[in-house]
């Protein structure tokens, strides 16, 4: 009781949005540039023979842990309240080209930062059994873990392209120094998609900037310019591209498979994580908040796509031979659900879709990590040798039925109430669209259902390799994934004082990330019916 | 200050001139060759930057000081003096020659930069190119006659473009004829000289698919040679080009439709030609062409914005294509040359890398946003298709570069078998990896903080439009 007293009594810092001891206006470069020096710092780092290998892994570790740690005490005094841009950073540029260094999180934006911050950990200690160059295994993950920081805080449009197109370089090297067997062909194939992705993006960009006055990239002046209908649709078209390529959307998925299969642990974290989440968050910003005329033009198609991916990723989940090609197809799942509660424009679906973005990232992450950890302990990835592992592998057991739970959004996960608000949300404004996303959730069930039951549950395979269950780190990390599913589906709204409403140290993800949505969702609420009606 | 203007380029020829002459003497200790030449090319930068903003003209009127004239002078000497610093001298045939050559190569882009009629625009590309011509003919006589042919066939079509634009508007100054273009109409008879002017920068800048002799020439030269052709000479003929885009932006019609089209050509065939060949310098030089092209693009847009972004991406171009060539050194011979360099020459390989990243615009470096300024002005000008064709050649140049960054980065070292074969490592030097440090800093400073810079490019397009 003392203690409720004491937070009673404290008032809630005022003035500053992100006030607090975080009035630093550099609060987001940190996360942006500190892993880029430590990067710098790491790789001109003297290593011989690999001596300091492990020392380059604690500083990659306590680089990422340190920034968690500034992050969630911003995170802690966000002003929930306020719809506004906060810890705002804002220096001209290129003032010749409109260009400004401009930074800012709103509810939707802390979400994701708290995610990437999170994911990134987590991504560096599922790359502690890298051997080999380590020195520049963990420079170019440190440098991809800047640009997702760097794409997510950007509201200036140039700013969002530079660490958008940035982020290609270090993941195409990752994959292509560290992958599997296939390792070229994913790499290339996401080079491929993601510069498409990023050429579709310069050409949406520059379309809203000529058609604005060519004065600002900055999202506040660019996105409340007017725009003729014939603009508002060749850019929302190019941000769909852009955005399919990232999330990915059925036609443009072509990199996931070999991706999520060939990519080092670490890096398929990082990309099902919070790369990939990136796609949806582009929509919110670009499309959704900016041009509810495009948008409403635009959701049709948006959700037409977000329903073919889930029931392509479902068949094609069903009929694979492989369980990390499975995992890498059901993880698309979650970012098709975000775009589907974006597409159907009411508040209630958009905030599904913010939140969809969180716990989507962390459900993709698991069911592509646990697959990945799986495979690799059993010495297989083929379901026709992987059979009856439960016996074998408990605690690997328990984290892909979780990973699957989580995708499916099960009560008591955070999934959960992120897929019931976008389904919730949805069946007013998409009735057909949300029809086929249950359809094809159900779909992803019934795979989910058989791919557990066929690898975990069914006869054991005699003539299998040996297998081994997760080691002690394995477990840690993927059980980071599970509690933060776990921790935002019991306490979305933080954990409380027993018998108050004052939030212990969490102020709840809910609650910081609905900060904003009520702007941005403001022209899609249905008008109050009048008493004549 | 205003005696003190011609000071870089006298420094420049001078020190040309003096290695030229102790190149000659015998028996002498030459270790402090380069530091000396890349020191004389550092000194005449800080020089122009001092008095290069005073506003002046000498020989009637010949040589003109302006912003432009600053800032591609700056750009140019910066360059050198980093390709001196960077280039492994024990594979050059001739030290001395070679640092005289790029210097006067240098001094060629100068006389272009301040050049107030066609004569100082033709003499400057002139010595440019026969710099290159030495350079490239110490190590390959036949390649040196090649350039030297093919130069002679650009210089005859420079030649006759510029005597038609004198025939139709009565002078070579270049201020009076950008007045008396403003009042001639776009006909065929003034079409066909620009047409042929331009046929011959493209031929000196090897725009594709004009690189027919530039490219066999840039791979069989020396680092440093490859260096001139590839950088300065492409960078003289760039300069030739901004001045005359800014002499008809009055009557855009004449040159605009020229320029789009060999500008889609070159960023997309030079993006598709880097994704396809394996030789790093080939690549490199393919990623300069698909550059040209961008300088090119912003030309086209025939408005001042164009015309800025493409005087910064000209700078960016000059520092990384000259200097790319000579810190690779000897790697025109395959991929595996280049394989394991971050690990055995960690400063180098990092330049390496951003010198290829430059050059395929990837963020955030120079050439990214010398590029992104040019798509801007692309769009404000309505030339979406060009943009979405130079997306397209971004995102192949993107995909060359990564491959080079992999055999940089990720490939083992080639055994000492390979190594004897020519896969030879760059000597290792304090004044080469200071060198290659200084190159890391500009190329990503040059992006990073580039207010600065677009700035001093906006003045530049502002003083060829007065």
């Amino acid at each position: 009781m003392m203690l409720a007293a004491i937070a009673a009594a404290t008032p809630t810092p005022a003035g500053v949005p992100g006030a607090g001891i975080f009035t630093s206006p550099l609060i987001l470069s940190l996360t942006i540039w500190v892993p880029v020096v430590v990067a710098i710092v790491i790789n001109t780092f003297p290593n011989p023979r690999g001596r300091y290998d492990t020392l380059m892994k604690q500083i990659a570790f306590f680089t990422n842990l340190g920034i968690f740690f500034v992050l969630f005490i911003a995170y802690h005094l966000f002003e929930t309240f306020l719809p506004t841009l906060q810890y705002e950073e804002k220096l001209p540029w290129l003032p010749a080209f409109g260009v400004t260094y401009h930074l800012g999180v709103d509810g939707p934006g802390m979400t994701m930062m708290m995610l990437s911050c999170l994911i990134g950990m987590i991504s560096v200690l599922a790359s502690w059994g890298v051997r080999e160059r380590v020195r520049s295994y963990f420079t170019l993950m440190l440098l991809a873990q800047a640009t997702v920081n760097g794409a997510i805080a950007a509201h200036d449009m140039f700013v969002l392209l530079l660490f958008w197109g940035a982020a290609t370089i270090p993941v195409a090297l990752l994959i292509l120094g560290w992958g599997g067997p296939r390792r070229e062909a994913a790499a290339w194939r996401l080079v491929g998609y993601w510069g498409l992705g990023t050429a579709a993006l310069l050409v949406a960009t520059m379309t809203v900037y000529a058609a604005s006055g060519g004065t600002s990239f900055d999202m506040d002046v660019l996105f409340k310019s007017a725009l003729t209908p014939r603009v508002q649709l060749g850019a929302g078209l190019a941000l769909i591209v852009a955005a399919a390529t990232r999330l990915p959307l059925f036609p443009f998925h072509g990199w996931v498979r070999d991706v999520y299969s060939e990519a080092p642990l670490g890096v398929s974290v990082v990309i099902a994580g919070t790369a990939s989440r990136l796609g949806g968050y582009l929509l919110l910003r670009g499309l959704v908040a900016a041009d509810a005329d495009a948008s409403r033009l635009l959701s049709p198609l948006l959700a037409a796509l977000a329903a073919v991916t889930i029931v392509y990723a479902a068949v094609v989940a069903l009929r694979s031979v492989d369980l990390r090609w499975a995992a890498a197809h059901l993880a698309m799942v979650p970012g098709a659900i975000t775009v589907f509660g974006l597409a159907a424009l009411t508040p209630l679906a958009i905030a599904g879709s913010v939140l969809s973005m969180f716990t989507g990232g962390l459900a993709a992450a698991l069911i592509v990590a646990a697959a990945w950890v799986l495979t690799d302990r059993a010495q297989s990835r083929s379901l026709s040798v992987l059979s009856g592992l439960a016996p074998r592998m408990p605690i690997l057991t328990w984290l892909l039925v979780l990973g699957a739970l989580g995708l499916l959004g099960v009560p008591l996960l955070a999934s959960f109430p992120a897929e019931t608000m976008i389904l919730f949300g949805s069946f007013k404004t998409q009735p057909i669209g949300a029809f086929a996303v249950a359809a094809g959730l159900v779909l992803t069930a019934i795979a989910l259902a058989v791919l557990v039951h066929r690898v975990l549950f069914g006869q054991p395979n005699p003539d299998a390799p040996a297998v081994s269950d997760a080691s002690l780190g394995e477990t840690w990390y993927l059980g980071l994934l599970v509690g933060g599913l776990l921790w935002v589906g019991l306490f979305p709204s933080g954990p409380k004082l027993p018998g108050t409403d004052l939030p212990i140290f969490d102020p709840g993800l809910i609650n910081v990330m609905s900060a904003g949505i009520t702007d941005i969702a403001s022209p899609y609420v249905q008008p109050a019916p009048t008493a004549a009606q | 200050m205003r005696n003190f203007v011609l000071v870089p380029e006298a420094l420049v020829v001078a020190g040309a001139l003096v290695l030229l002459a102790a190149g000659r003497t015998r028996g002498r200790s030459r270790w402090w060759f380069p530091g000396a030449a890349a020191g004389v090319a550092v000194i005449a930068l800080v020089v122009e930057l001092w008095v290069g903003a005073t506003l002046a003209t000498f020989f009637g009127g010949a040589l003109v000081q302006d912003r432009f004239a600053l800032f591609a002078k700056a750009a140019v000497l910066l360059a050198a003096a980093l390709a001196i610093a960077v280039t492994d001298w024990t594979d050059e045939n001739a030290p001395a020659v070679g640092m005289a050559m790029i210097l006067l190569a240098a001094f060629g882009v100068m006389v272009i930069a301040s050049a107030g009629d066609f004569v100082g625009l033709w003499a400057g590309l002139e010595v440019a190119a026969a710099a290159g011509v030495v350079l490239v003919s110490l190590r390959r006589s036949d390649l040196g006659l090649r350039l030297l042919v093919a130069g002679g066939v650009a210089s005859a079509l420079l030649l006759i473009g510029l005597a038609f634009i004198y025939a139709t508007t009565g002078t070579a100054d270049l201020q009076a004829v950008r007045h008396a273009a403003a009042t001639t109409d776009a006909t065929l008879p003034f079409g066909i000289p620009v047409l042929l002017l331009l046929g011959g920068l493209a031929v000196r800048a090897g725009l594709p698919p004009l690189q027919f002799v530039r490219m066999p020439v840039g791979l069989g030269a020396s680092p440093l040679g490859a260096g001139i052709v590839i950088g300065l000479v492409a960078a003289a003929a760039l300069t030739v080009a901004v001045k005359v885009a800014a002499l008809l932006t009055l009557v855009p019609a004449a040159f605009s439709p020229y320029l789009l089209v060999a500008a889609a050509v070159a960023m997309v065939g030079g993006g598709a030609a880097a994704l396809a060949t394996r030789s790093p310098r080939a690549r490199l030089a393919y990623l300069a062409a698909g550059q040209v092209g961008w300088v090119a693009a912003g030309l086209a847009t025939h408005y001042r914005s164009g015309l800025g972004a493409s005087v910064f991406l000209l700078g960016a171009f000059a520092i990384a294509a000259t200097a790319g060539p000579a810190v690779m050194g000897g790697a025109d011979i395959g991929e595996f040359a280049l394989a394991g360099m971050g690990l055995l020459r960690p400063a180098r390989a990092a330049a390496i890398a951003l010198v290829f990243l430059s050059l395929a615009g990837a963020p955030p470096l120079a050439g990214f946003f010398g590029e992104f300024a040019v798509a801007a002005s692309l769009a404000q000008g309505g030339q979406m298709w060009l943009l979405a064709l130079g997306g397209l050649g971004a995102l192949m140049s993107l995909a060359a570069a990564v491959g080079t960054l992999r055999a940089i980065y990720l490939q083992n070292p080639p055994d000492d078998s390979r190594r004897a074969a020519g896969a030879r490592l760059p000597v290792l030097t304090r004044l080469s990896t200071y060198g290659a440090i200084a190159l890391c800093v500009v190329i990503a400073g040059y992006g990073v903080f580039a207010n600065p810079i677009v700035s001093l490019a906006d003045q530049a397009s502002e003083a060829l439009l007065r």
